[in-house]
Protein backbone atom coordinates (compact mmCIF):
# COMPACT_ATOMS: atom_id res chain seq x y z
CA UNK A 1 0.00 0.00 0.00
CA UNK A 2 1.86 3.44 -0.95
CA UNK A 3 1.77 6.64 0.51
CA UNK A 4 3.34 9.74 -0.24
CA UNK A 5 4.30 12.95 0.93
CA UNK A 6 1.36 15.30 0.52
CA UNK A 7 2.83 19.14 2.55
CA UNK A 8 5.49 19.97 4.11
CA UNK A 9 5.76 22.19 6.99
CA UNK A 10 8.64 24.03 8.36
CA UNK A 11 9.57 26.40 11.07
CA UNK A 12 12.33 28.42 11.55
CA UNK A 13 15.41 26.88 13.13
CA UNK A 14 17.47 28.88 15.40
CA UNK A 15 17.46 30.62 18.46
CA UNK A 16 13.60 30.61 19.30
CA UNK A 17 11.79 32.14 22.40
CA UNK A 18 8.85 29.91 21.82
CA UNK A 19 8.34 26.64 24.00
CA UNK A 20 8.76 23.07 22.49
CA UNK A 21 4.95 22.48 21.96
CA UNK A 22 4.89 26.21 20.32
CA UNK A 23 7.26 25.01 17.92
CA UNK A 24 6.30 21.86 17.46
CA UNK A 25 2.53 22.92 16.96
CA UNK A 26 3.67 25.65 14.38
CA UNK A 27 5.05 23.42 12.14
CA UNK A 28 2.09 21.43 12.22
CA UNK A 29 -0.34 23.49 11.91
CA UNK A 30 2.02 24.71 8.32
CA UNK A 31 1.35 21.17 7.36
CA UNK A 32 -2.10 20.60 8.12
CA UNK A 33 -2.58 24.21 6.15
CA UNK A 34 -0.96 22.43 3.38
CA UNK A 35 -3.92 19.75 3.00
CA UNK A 36 -6.98 22.27 3.63
CA UNK A 37 -7.12 20.69 7.63
CA UNK A 38 -8.11 17.44 5.82
CA UNK A 39 -9.03 14.84 8.77
CA UNK A 40 -5.64 13.22 10.24
CA UNK A 41 -6.20 9.55 11.59
CA UNK A 42 -2.19 9.18 13.06
CA UNK A 43 -0.29 11.48 14.73
CA UNK A 44 3.70 10.61 14.95
CA UNK A 45 5.80 12.93 17.15
CA UNK A 46 9.23 12.38 17.52
CA UNK A 47 11.57 14.32 20.08
CA UNK A 48 14.77 13.42 22.01
CA UNK A 49 14.62 15.71 24.98
CA UNK A 50 10.97 16.71 25.19
CA UNK A 51 11.74 19.23 27.92
CA UNK A 52 8.99 22.02 28.79
CA UNK A 53 9.28 24.30 31.12
CA UNK A 54 8.04 23.07 33.97
CA UNK A 55 10.59 19.90 33.23
CA UNK A 56 9.51 16.81 31.04
CA UNK A 57 6.49 17.32 28.83
CA UNK A 58 3.41 14.44 27.62
CA UNK A 59 4.37 15.86 24.09
CA UNK A 60 1.98 13.26 22.43
CA UNK A 61 -1.53 14.38 24.45
CA UNK A 62 -0.54 17.82 24.39
CA UNK A 63 0.06 18.04 20.73
CA UNK A 64 -3.45 15.91 20.06
CA UNK A 65 -4.93 18.58 22.24
CA UNK A 66 -3.05 21.63 21.20
CA UNK A 67 -3.83 20.59 17.24
CA UNK A 68 -7.87 19.04 17.65
CA UNK A 69 -6.40 16.10 16.62
CA UNK A 70 -7.94 13.93 19.61
CA UNK A 71 -9.57 11.61 17.29
CA UNK A 72 -6.97 10.54 15.73
CA UNK A 73 -4.21 7.73 17.45
CA UNK A 74 -0.93 8.37 18.11
CA UNK A 75 2.73 7.02 18.41
CA UNK A 76 6.08 8.73 19.68
CA UNK A 77 9.58 7.51 19.04
CA UNK A 78 12.58 8.04 20.28
CA UNK A 79 16.05 7.43 18.44
CA UNK A 80 18.43 10.22 19.50
CA UNK A 81 19.54 12.29 16.93
CA UNK A 82 17.96 9.39 14.40
CA UNK A 83 14.51 10.59 15.72
CA UNK A 84 13.24 12.42 12.92
CA UNK A 85 13.72 9.88 10.71
CA UNK A 86 12.49 7.38 12.95
CA UNK A 87 9.31 9.28 13.57
CA UNK A 88 8.75 8.84 9.13
CA UNK A 89 9.47 5.33 9.47
CA UNK A 90 7.30 4.44 12.13
CA UNK A 91 4.27 6.37 9.93
CA UNK A 92 5.15 5.10 6.48
CA UNK A 93 5.07 1.95 7.86
CA UNK A 94 1.73 2.40 9.80
CA UNK A 95 0.34 3.63 6.82
CA UNK A 96 1.34 0.69 5.22
CA UNK A 97 -0.47 -2.01 7.54
CA UNK A 98 -3.78 -0.42 5.70
CA UNK A 99 -5.03 1.03 9.73
CA UNK A 100 -4.70 4.87 8.94
CA UNK A 101 -5.38 6.48 5.91
CA UNK A 102 -3.45 10.04 6.58
CA UNK A 103 -0.88 10.85 8.99
CA UNK A 104 0.92 13.94 10.36
CA UNK A 105 4.47 13.65 11.45
CA UNK A 106 6.06 15.81 13.56
CA UNK A 107 9.78 16.03 15.18
CA UNK A 108 10.85 19.01 17.48
CA UNK A 109 13.25 19.91 19.84
CA UNK A 110 13.80 22.88 22.36
CA UNK A 111 18.06 23.13 22.71
CA UNK A 112 18.93 26.73 23.18
CA UNK A 113 17.25 27.27 26.73
CA UNK A 114 20.02 24.78 28.30
CA UNK A 115 23.67 24.99 28.69
CA UNK A 116 25.94 23.60 26.27
CA UNK A 117 27.26 21.61 29.16
CA UNK A 118 23.53 19.85 29.62
CA UNK A 119 23.14 19.31 26.05
CA UNK A 120 26.38 17.63 26.20
CA UNK A 121 25.62 15.21 28.46
CA UNK A 122 22.19 14.35 26.95
CA UNK A 123 23.92 14.11 23.69
CA UNK A 124 26.42 11.65 25.41
CA UNK A 125 23.83 9.30 26.64
CA UNK A 126 24.06 7.86 23.14
CA UNK A 127 27.53 7.05 23.63
CA UNK A 128 28.80 3.79 25.31
CA UNK A 129 29.18 4.31 29.01
CA UNK A 130 32.69 3.37 28.64
CA UNK A 131 33.37 5.85 26.07
CA UNK A 132 31.68 8.94 28.47
CA UNK A 133 33.62 7.15 31.80
CA UNK A 134 36.90 7.72 29.55
CA UNK A 135 36.36 11.51 29.01
CA UNK A 136 34.80 11.21 25.53
CA UNK A 137 31.94 13.36 23.82
CA UNK A 138 30.40 13.12 20.95
CA UNK A 139 32.16 15.61 19.23
CA UNK A 140 35.27 13.57 20.84
CA UNK A 141 34.42 10.47 19.00
CA UNK A 142 33.67 12.48 15.83
CA UNK A 143 37.17 13.71 15.58
CA UNK A 144 38.83 10.42 16.07
CA UNK A 145 36.71 9.03 13.04
CA UNK A 146 37.74 11.88 11.10
CA UNK A 147 41.16 11.69 12.09
CA UNK A 148 41.14 8.39 10.99
CA UNK A 149 39.59 9.34 7.21
CA UNK A 150 41.81 11.88 6.47
CA UNK A 151 45.17 9.73 7.60
CA UNK A 152 43.33 6.85 5.20
CA UNK A 153 42.14 8.68 2.69
CA UNK A 154 45.42 11.05 2.39
CA UNK A 155 43.82 14.43 2.77
CA UNK A 156 43.76 17.27 5.23
CA UNK A 157 41.76 19.15 7.15
CA UNK A 158 41.06 21.30 4.40
CA UNK A 159 38.69 18.84 3.91
CA UNK A 160 36.49 19.26 6.64
CA UNK A 161 36.60 23.22 5.93
CA UNK A 162 34.99 22.79 2.43
CA UNK A 163 32.41 20.49 3.53
CA UNK A 164 31.00 23.48 6.32
CA UNK A 165 31.79 26.17 3.31
CA UNK A 166 29.46 23.97 1.32
CA UNK A 167 26.70 23.90 3.87
CA UNK A 168 26.84 27.49 4.82
CA UNK A 169 26.19 28.26 1.10
CA UNK A 170 23.42 26.50 0.63
CA UNK A 171 21.85 27.28 3.71
CA UNK A 172 21.90 31.04 2.62
CA UNK A 173 19.20 30.27 0.56
CA UNK A 174 17.06 28.23 2.68
CA UNK A 175 15.02 31.00 5.11
CA UNK A 176 13.86 28.17 7.34
CA UNK A 177 17.59 27.53 8.30
CA UNK A 178 19.54 28.97 11.58
CA UNK A 179 22.37 29.95 9.12
CA UNK A 180 21.92 32.60 6.91
CA UNK A 181 25.56 33.88 6.56
CA UNK A 182 28.09 31.71 4.50
CA UNK A 183 31.66 31.26 5.69
CA UNK A 184 35.26 31.29 4.46
CA UNK A 185 37.71 29.15 5.00
CA UNK A 186 39.99 31.09 6.92
CA UNK A 187 36.77 32.03 8.98
CA UNK A 188 36.58 27.89 9.89
CA UNK A 189 40.50 27.54 10.65
CA UNK A 190 39.82 30.50 13.17
CA UNK A 191 36.89 29.27 14.82
CA UNK A 192 38.16 27.64 18.28
CA UNK A 193 39.27 24.27 18.42
CA UNK A 194 36.48 21.44 19.74
CA UNK A 195 38.16 18.10 19.22
CA UNK A 196 40.83 18.57 16.56
CA UNK A 197 40.89 18.32 13.83
CA UNK A 198 37.62 19.20 14.03
CA UNK A 199 36.94 23.16 15.14
CA UNK A 200 33.76 24.84 15.91
CA UNK A 201 32.44 25.56 12.57
CA UNK A 202 32.95 22.03 11.59
CA UNK A 203 30.48 20.78 14.04
CA UNK A 204 26.78 21.31 14.33
CA UNK A 205 24.81 24.16 16.39
CA UNK A 206 22.73 24.00 19.13
CA UNK A 207 19.28 24.93 17.56
CA UNK A 208 15.58 25.11 18.26
CA UNK A 209 13.13 24.19 16.12
CA UNK A 210 10.43 21.60 14.31
CA UNK A 211 9.52 19.95 11.53
CA UNK A 212 6.43 18.70 10.59
CA UNK A 213 4.33 16.75 7.53
CA UNK A 214 1.55 15.27 6.16
CA UNK A 215 2.36 11.30 4.63
CA UNK A 216 -0.82 9.74 3.45
CA UNK A 217 -2.07 6.81 1.30
CA UNK A 218 -1.40 7.09 -2.26
CA UNK A 219 0.78 8.21 -5.33
CA UNK A 220 2.34 11.63 -5.82
CA UNK A 221 5.94 13.13 -6.91
CA UNK A 222 7.00 12.26 -3.20
CA UNK A 223 6.06 8.95 -3.08
CA UNK A 224 8.00 6.15 -0.63
CA UNK A 225 9.79 3.88 -2.62
CA UNK A 226 12.02 2.48 -0.41
CA UNK A 227 13.07 2.38 3.88
CA UNK A 228 15.94 1.20 5.58
CA UNK A 229 16.93 0.99 8.57
CA UNK A 230 20.06 -1.06 10.57
CA UNK A 231 22.50 -0.52 13.51
CA UNK A 232 25.71 -0.87 14.18
CA UNK A 233 27.94 -1.66 17.38
CA UNK A 234 27.13 1.12 20.20
CA UNK A 235 31.09 0.88 20.95
CA UNK A 236 33.68 2.45 18.72
CA UNK A 237 36.42 -0.30 19.19
CA UNK A 238 34.18 -3.02 18.23
CA UNK A 239 33.54 -1.65 14.79
CA UNK A 240 36.01 -3.22 11.95
CA UNK A 241 36.20 0.05 9.78
CA UNK A 242 36.14 3.66 11.50
CA UNK A 243 35.99 5.51 7.74
CA UNK A 244 32.43 4.24 6.99
CA UNK A 245 29.39 4.02 8.91
CA UNK A 246 27.84 0.58 8.68
CA UNK A 247 24.55 1.08 9.49
CA UNK A 248 24.47 3.88 6.72
CA UNK A 249 25.74 0.88 4.23
CA UNK A 250 23.47 -1.35 5.83
CA UNK A 251 20.39 0.73 5.79
CA UNK A 252 20.57 2.13 2.37
CA UNK A 253 21.06 -1.62 1.11
CA UNK A 254 17.29 -2.40 2.14
CA UNK A 255 16.37 1.11 1.14
CA UNK A 256 17.11 0.40 -2.40
CA UNK A 257 16.51 -3.22 -2.38
CA UNK A 258 12.99 -2.39 -1.44
CA UNK A 259 12.45 1.12 -4.29
CA UNK A 260 14.40 -1.97 -6.63
CA UNK A 261 16.23 1.03 -7.24
CA UNK A 262 20.08 1.87 -7.67
CA UNK A 263 22.47 4.72 -6.51
CA UNK A 264 22.61 5.40 -9.82
CA UNK A 265 18.93 6.55 -10.20
CA UNK A 266 19.32 8.87 -7.27
CA UNK A 267 18.61 12.68 -8.24
CA UNK A 268 18.90 14.81 -4.81
CA UNK A 269 20.37 13.41 -1.16
CA UNK A 270 20.30 14.94 2.07
CA UNK A 271 22.31 13.47 4.29
CA UNK A 272 23.08 13.64 8.38
CA UNK A 273 26.16 16.34 8.67
CA UNK A 274 26.35 16.67 12.46
CA UNK A 275 29.90 16.93 11.42
CA UNK A 276 30.80 18.52 8.56
CA UNK A 277 33.24 16.08 6.96
CA UNK A 278 30.97 13.37 7.49
CA UNK A 279 28.99 14.21 4.67
CA UNK A 280 31.87 12.36 2.35
CA UNK A 281 31.34 8.81 4.49
CA UNK A 282 27.44 9.48 4.19
CA UNK A 283 27.66 10.14 0.41
CA UNK A 284 30.34 7.41 0.10
CA UNK A 285 27.58 5.05 2.40
CA UNK A 286 24.97 5.95 -0.18
CA UNK A 287 26.67 5.04 -3.00
CA UNK A 288 27.02 8.11 -4.94
CA UNK A 289 30.80 7.65 -5.21
CA UNK A 290 33.47 5.30 -4.45
CA UNK A 291 35.32 4.73 -1.01
CA UNK A 292 37.33 7.78 -0.44
CA UNK A 293 36.13 10.05 -3.16
CA UNK A 294 33.35 11.99 -1.37
CA UNK A 295 35.94 14.88 -1.06
CA UNK A 296 37.11 14.89 -4.87
CA UNK A 297 33.16 14.52 -5.43
CA UNK A 298 32.39 17.94 -4.11
CA UNK A 299 35.97 19.27 -5.50
CA UNK A 300 34.13 18.50 -9.11
CA UNK A 301 31.29 20.28 -8.40
CA UNK A 302 28.73 17.65 -8.41
CA UNK A 303 27.43 18.09 -5.33
CA UNK A 304 26.11 21.72 -6.18
CA UNK A 305 22.50 22.51 -7.20
CA UNK A 306 23.41 22.31 -10.57
CA UNK A 307 25.84 19.26 -10.18
CA UNK A 308 25.45 15.65 -10.82
CA UNK A 309 23.66 14.69 -7.46
CA UNK A 310 23.05 17.71 -5.42
CA UNK A 311 24.12 17.24 -1.58
CA UNK A 312 22.21 18.66 1.00
CA UNK A 313 21.06 21.84 -1.32
CA UNK A 314 18.86 22.87 2.16
CA UNK A 315 21.88 23.46 3.92
CA UNK A 316 22.29 19.94 5.78
CA UNK A 317 22.85 19.61 9.58
CA UNK A 318 25.92 22.35 9.80
CA UNK A 319 23.45 25.02 7.88
CA UNK A 320 19.89 24.39 8.47
CA UNK A 321 21.08 23.92 12.51
CA UNK A 322 20.67 20.65 14.58
CA UNK A 323 17.37 20.52 16.74
CA UNK A 324 18.55 17.05 17.31
CA UNK A 325 15.29 15.13 16.73
CA UNK A 326 14.28 17.03 13.91
CA UNK A 327 16.98 17.27 11.46
CA UNK A 328 16.09 13.50 10.71
CA UNK A 329 12.75 15.14 9.43
CA UNK A 330 13.71 17.85 8.24
CA UNK A 331 16.17 15.81 5.68
CA UNK A 332 13.32 13.59 4.63
CA UNK A 333 11.09 16.90 4.42
CA UNK A 334 13.59 18.31 1.74
CA UNK A 335 13.91 15.87 -0.20
CA UNK A 336 10.29 15.64 -0.29
CA UNK A 337 10.65 19.93 -1.26
CA UNK A 338 12.80 19.30 -4.11
CA UNK A 339 10.31 16.24 -5.50
CA UNK A 340 7.57 18.15 -4.99
CA UNK A 341 8.71 21.21 -7.10
CA UNK A 342 8.40 23.45 -3.37
CA UNK A 343 12.04 23.80 -3.04
CA UNK A 344 11.77 27.65 -3.84
CA UNK A 345 15.12 29.19 -3.77
CA UNK A 346 16.86 26.18 -2.52
CA UNK A 347 15.50 24.64 -5.60
CA UNK A 348 18.26 22.09 -7.12
CA UNK A 349 18.45 22.96 -10.90
CA UNK A 350 16.56 20.35 -12.76
CA UNK A 351 13.65 18.95 -10.52
CA UNK A 352 14.46 15.44 -9.22
CA UNK A 353 11.90 12.08 -9.64
CA UNK A 354 14.04 10.52 -6.87
CA UNK A 355 15.51 11.34 -3.83
CA UNK A 356 17.25 10.14 -1.22
CA UNK A 357 17.14 10.87 2.82
CA UNK A 358 19.39 9.81 5.52
CA UNK A 359 19.03 10.61 8.99
CA UNK A 360 21.73 9.05 11.87
CA UNK A 361 21.69 8.31 15.43
CA UNK A 362 24.00 8.87 17.73
CA UNK A 363 27.65 8.43 16.60
CA UNK A 364 25.88 6.17 13.65
CA UNK A 365 25.09 3.89 15.49
CA UNK A 366 21.47 3.44 14.88
CA UNK A 367 20.61 5.53 10.90
CA UNK A 368 17.78 5.66 8.64
CA UNK A 369 17.76 5.45 5.03
CA UNK A 370 14.56 6.91 2.82
CA UNK A 371 13.89 7.10 -0.71
CA UNK A 372 11.01 9.11 -2.43
CA UNK A 373 9.88 9.94 -5.99
CA UNK A 374 7.45 9.42 -8.61
CA UNK A 375 5.67 6.03 -8.02
CA UNK A 376 6.47 3.86 -11.30
CA UNK B 1 40.94 -4.26 38.23
CA UNK B 2 44.65 -3.20 37.17
CA UNK B 3 46.99 -5.41 34.98
CA UNK B 4 50.38 -6.39 35.19
CA UNK B 5 52.70 -3.12 32.99
CA UNK B 6 53.93 -6.46 30.40
CA UNK B 7 50.47 -7.58 29.69
CA UNK B 8 46.78 -6.71 28.92
CA UNK B 9 44.00 -8.66 29.56
CA UNK B 10 41.94 -8.85 26.40
CA UNK B 11 38.47 -11.01 24.92
CA UNK B 12 38.23 -13.73 22.67
CA UNK B 13 34.93 -15.30 21.85
CA UNK B 14 35.02 -19.38 22.36
CA UNK B 15 32.21 -18.98 19.02
CA UNK B 16 33.27 -16.91 16.70
CA UNK B 17 37.01 -16.41 17.83
CA UNK B 18 36.78 -12.80 17.42
CA UNK B 19 39.05 -11.03 19.70
CA UNK B 20 37.72 -7.56 21.34
CA UNK B 21 37.95 -5.50 24.15
CA UNK B 22 36.64 -6.77 27.64
CA UNK B 23 33.06 -5.25 28.05
CA UNK B 24 31.18 -7.56 30.86
CA UNK B 25 28.77 -8.50 28.48
CA UNK B 26 28.77 -10.95 25.12
CA UNK B 27 30.97 -10.92 21.25
CA UNK B 28 30.10 -7.88 20.16
CA UNK B 29 30.04 -9.78 16.71
CA UNK B 30 28.02 -12.96 17.04
CA UNK B 31 26.43 -12.33 20.61
CA UNK B 32 27.59 -15.44 22.33
CA UNK B 33 28.11 -15.62 25.68
CA UNK B 34 30.66 -17.86 25.64
CA UNK B 35 33.68 -15.43 26.38
CA UNK B 36 37.76 -15.94 27.21
CA UNK B 37 39.95 -13.65 28.33
CA UNK B 38 43.33 -13.68 26.77
CA UNK B 39 46.76 -11.77 27.89
CA UNK B 40 48.22 -9.51 25.27
CA UNK B 41 51.64 -7.85 24.91
CA UNK B 42 50.45 -3.94 26.04
CA UNK B 43 51.92 -2.09 22.89
CA UNK B 44 50.40 -0.56 20.26
CA UNK B 45 50.04 1.63 17.61
CA UNK B 46 47.81 4.68 17.72
CA UNK B 47 44.60 4.99 14.46
CA UNK B 48 43.69 8.46 15.84
CA UNK B 49 44.28 10.92 18.80
CA UNK B 50 42.62 14.25 19.65
CA UNK B 51 42.20 16.93 22.22
CA UNK B 52 39.14 17.78 23.55
CA UNK B 53 38.54 20.94 24.65
CA UNK B 54 35.06 20.00 26.81
CA UNK B 55 35.51 16.50 28.00
CA UNK B 56 32.62 14.49 29.71
CA UNK B 57 31.79 15.21 33.30
CA UNK B 58 34.68 14.74 36.11
CA UNK B 59 37.69 14.90 33.48
CA UNK B 60 39.59 18.73 32.79
CA UNK B 61 40.96 19.94 29.55
CA UNK B 62 43.27 19.69 28.11
CA UNK B 63 42.07 15.73 27.75
CA UNK B 64 43.58 14.04 24.94
CA UNK B 65 42.40 10.42 23.57
CA UNK B 66 43.22 8.27 21.41
CA UNK B 67 42.29 5.18 19.45
CA UNK B 68 44.84 2.59 19.72
CA UNK B 69 45.29 -1.17 17.62
CA UNK B 70 46.74 -3.35 20.08
CA UNK B 71 48.13 -7.09 18.57
CA UNK B 72 45.28 -9.36 16.59
CA UNK B 73 43.45 -5.82 15.54
CA UNK B 74 41.53 -5.45 19.00
CA UNK B 75 41.00 -1.81 19.48
CA UNK B 76 40.84 0.73 22.59
CA UNK B 77 40.02 4.31 23.54
CA UNK B 78 42.87 5.65 25.69
CA UNK B 79 43.58 8.43 27.71
CA UNK B 80 46.75 9.71 26.59
CA UNK B 81 50.18 10.76 28.84
CA UNK B 82 51.68 13.86 26.94
CA UNK B 83 51.19 15.50 24.24
CA UNK B 84 49.05 14.44 21.29
CA UNK B 85 50.40 11.45 19.38
CA UNK B 86 50.35 11.19 15.32
CA UNK B 87 48.81 8.63 13.99
CA UNK B 88 51.41 5.55 13.85
CA UNK B 89 53.20 6.37 17.04
CA UNK B 90 53.33 3.32 19.23
CA UNK B 91 52.37 3.31 22.54
CA UNK B 92 51.92 1.04 25.48
CA UNK B 93 48.54 0.88 27.16
CA UNK B 94 47.54 -0.23 30.71
CA UNK B 95 44.26 -0.59 32.66
CA UNK B 96 43.26 1.97 34.86
CA UNK B 97 40.37 1.14 36.68
CA UNK B 98 37.40 1.99 34.62
CA UNK B 99 39.47 3.68 31.39
CA UNK B 100 42.65 2.43 29.58
CA UNK B 101 45.54 5.02 29.39
CA UNK B 102 47.98 5.19 26.62
CA UNK B 103 51.56 6.33 26.72
CA UNK B 104 53.98 7.06 23.51
CA UNK B 105 57.34 4.52 23.64
CA UNK B 106 59.59 5.93 21.68
CA UNK B 107 62.46 3.44 21.26
CA UNK B 108 59.51 0.26 21.26
CA UNK B 109 59.22 -1.86 18.16
CA UNK B 110 55.63 -1.66 16.09
CA UNK B 111 53.87 -4.64 17.79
Amino acid sequence: MSSHVSAIGLGRYGKRPESLVDLAAEAANLALEGIGRKPIDLLVVGSMMAYGPHGPEALLPRLASRLGLEAAQGLRVDSASGTGGMAFHAAAIALESGRFQRALVIAAEKMTDRTTAVITRALAASLHSSEVAAGATMPALAGLITQRYLDRFGYTTSICDRASIHARAMAVDNPTAHFQKAVTASEVQASRAVALPLRLLHCSAISDGATALILERGQGPATVLGLGQAFDALRLVDRDDLTTFGATRLAAERAYEGARLSPKQVQVVEVHDAFSPFVYQHIEDIGLCARGEGPRYFESGAARRDGKVPVNPSGGVIGRGHPVAASGLAEVAEVALQLRGEADRHAIARRPKVGLAQAMSGLATHNFVTILGAAG
Amino acid sequence: MTDRADELSLSRCGACHARFLPNDGPCPRCGSKEVETFLSPPLGVVLAATEVTSPAEGWRPPHRLALVELPQSVRVLAIVEGEVPISGTVVSVRRDGDVYRAKPEPGAMRP
